[in-house]
């Protein structure tokens, strides 16, 4: 039993295949940075798959190869090794700075120009979101990923497995600014990603907050969230 | 009597081999990670000529495979201290840097754009044939993944190998098989599941 969903392990093999573009290749990174089961499963879909690698016909390196090469190390800085709060099923993250170094990764990321468009991958070309976020529980473990386009629509993904009880429905909210509140985005049918659509919110700013509550069925009676939190996180602008 | 011998020893030789292969792997990416360059000449000792196949095989083009291969042993350097030998083995993540950087030169428009358009439409043509409708075993190897991918129905098989073997995308192999993407992704989905189970 695994605390990943289909879709993210499915899209997990995909990565491992080579059909994620490289924007969402960028993104199952990220989460595999954090996520030790993730990344367990990629390597060893990738090893098994290794032998259709060593079945092409060797091809010898040219005189001078490996000399280009280490002319150029020495010009090449080395990265960092991962910091080591990763999340695994047996040993949640450290609670406090899990999710404020989750999103600070996502942020770096999105400098690159990572736009989140996984899970659509290939079946239809999604327009660049304005702000992704990503977000997630009390012990930083990524569980929804949030497109959200400007115009009053959004995506929602998760990336987690959410049981969602009979009596209860998963509902989006974002904070545009203090003085408006929470607003809900939408009511969801169940963990499939849904789009969704609103009335009348400002274009969504960085760092602007996104969060999916667990409400009675129909949503929340009050207007405002009421249930406890599934995940929550902030948006990182796109380039 | 003797064949049984010799069959044993030789399997034995094999795992010897896989495991010096490996310890040899893991400690050239433990001195990229010390900064010693002695790394990058071990890894291509070791793996040099079969990663510049693997390379030529997806890419057709020498210069294109020279230019990702010394990109993708740069990445290796760059990233060493990022291996994680607990998720897999330090020989799976090398050639999967490989890969990603052949991807990601066939998928960038703008390198391929600098070639002179008769020889985009060679490279273009010599990828339609790298994976045959016949005689697949080939790309294979001879190993258990084999056995499991001639379990697959034949056209799941065909996409699988066509993704992995010679890099095509999703919409790519939609337009080549004239698939709905869709259903392309699905048999996909559903093949690397079968064919999971079967490697397990």
């Amino acid at each position: 039993m695994t605390r990943l969903s289909d879709e993210i392990i499915a899209l997990s093999d995909e990565y491992v295949l080579g059909l994620l573009s490289p924007t969402e290749a960028a993104l199952l990174e990220e989460i595999m940075v954090r996520d030790t089961e993730l990344a367990q499963r990629v390597g060893r879909l990738r090893d098994r798959l290794l032998p259709l690698d060593l079945s092409a016909e060797p091809v010898e390196l040219p005189d001078g190869f490996e000399q280009r090469l280490s002319g150029r190390l020495s010009t090449e800085p080395q990265l960092a090794a991962i910091e080591t709060s990763r999340v695994t099923a047996a040993q949640p993250a450290n609670l406090p700075v899990a999710p404020k170094k989750w999103v600070a990764g996502l942020m770096a990321a999105s400098i690159a120009g990572l736009v989140a468009g996984i899970g659509l991958g290939g079946m239809q070309e999604a327009p660049d979101p304005k702000v992704v976020a990503v977000l997630v529980d009390a012990a930083g473990v990524p569980q929804a990923v949030i497109d959200d386009y400007g115009n009053d629509t959004a995506m929602v993904r998760f990336v987690a497995d959410i049981s969602v009880p009979a009596d209860r429905t998963l509902q989006v909210w974002t904070l545009p600014s203090a003085d408006m509140g929470p607003v809900s985005l939408g009511v969801l049918d169940g963990v499939a990603a849904s789009r969704l659509s609103f009335e009348d919110l400002p274009d969504p700013n960085a760092e602007q907050l996104y969060e999916v509550t667990l409400e009675p069925l129909g949503g929340s009676p009050t207007g405002r969230p009421t249930g406890p939190i599934i995940g929550k996180g902030f948006a990182a602008d796109q380039i | 009597m003797f064949a049984h011998g010799f069959r044993k020893d030789s399997a034995l030789s094999e795992d010897l081999d896989a495991r010096a292969r490996a310890n040899l792997l893991f400690r050239a990416i433990a001195d990229c990670t010390a900064g010693k360059g002695a790394g990058v000449d071990a890894i291509l000792a070791s793996e040099g000529a079969q990663l510049l196949g693997v390379a030529q095989r997806i890419l057709g083009r020498r210069d294109l495979a020279e230019e990702a291969l010394q990109d993708a042993m740069l990445q290796v350097w760059r990233k060493a201290k990022q291996f994680d030998a607990q998720a897999g083995s330090a020989r799976g993540w090398i050639y999967a840097i490989l890969r990603n950087r052949c991807l990601n030169i066939l998928r960038d428009g703008k390198r391929l754009s600098t070639l002179p358009p008769a020889e985009l439409a060679s490279l273009l043509e010599a990828r339609q044939g790298i994976v045959p409708d016949e005689g697949w075993e080939i790309l294979a190897g001879p190993s258990r993944i084999r056995d499991c991918l001639s379990g697959l129905d034949s056209q799941s098989r065909h996409i699988i190998l066509l993704a992995h073997v010679a890099g095509f995308s999703h919409a790519e192999i939609s337009t080549r098989q004239d698939v709905p993407l869709g259903t392309i992704k699905s048999l996909i989905r559903r093949g690397l599941q079968a064919l999971k189970e079967c490697l397990t």
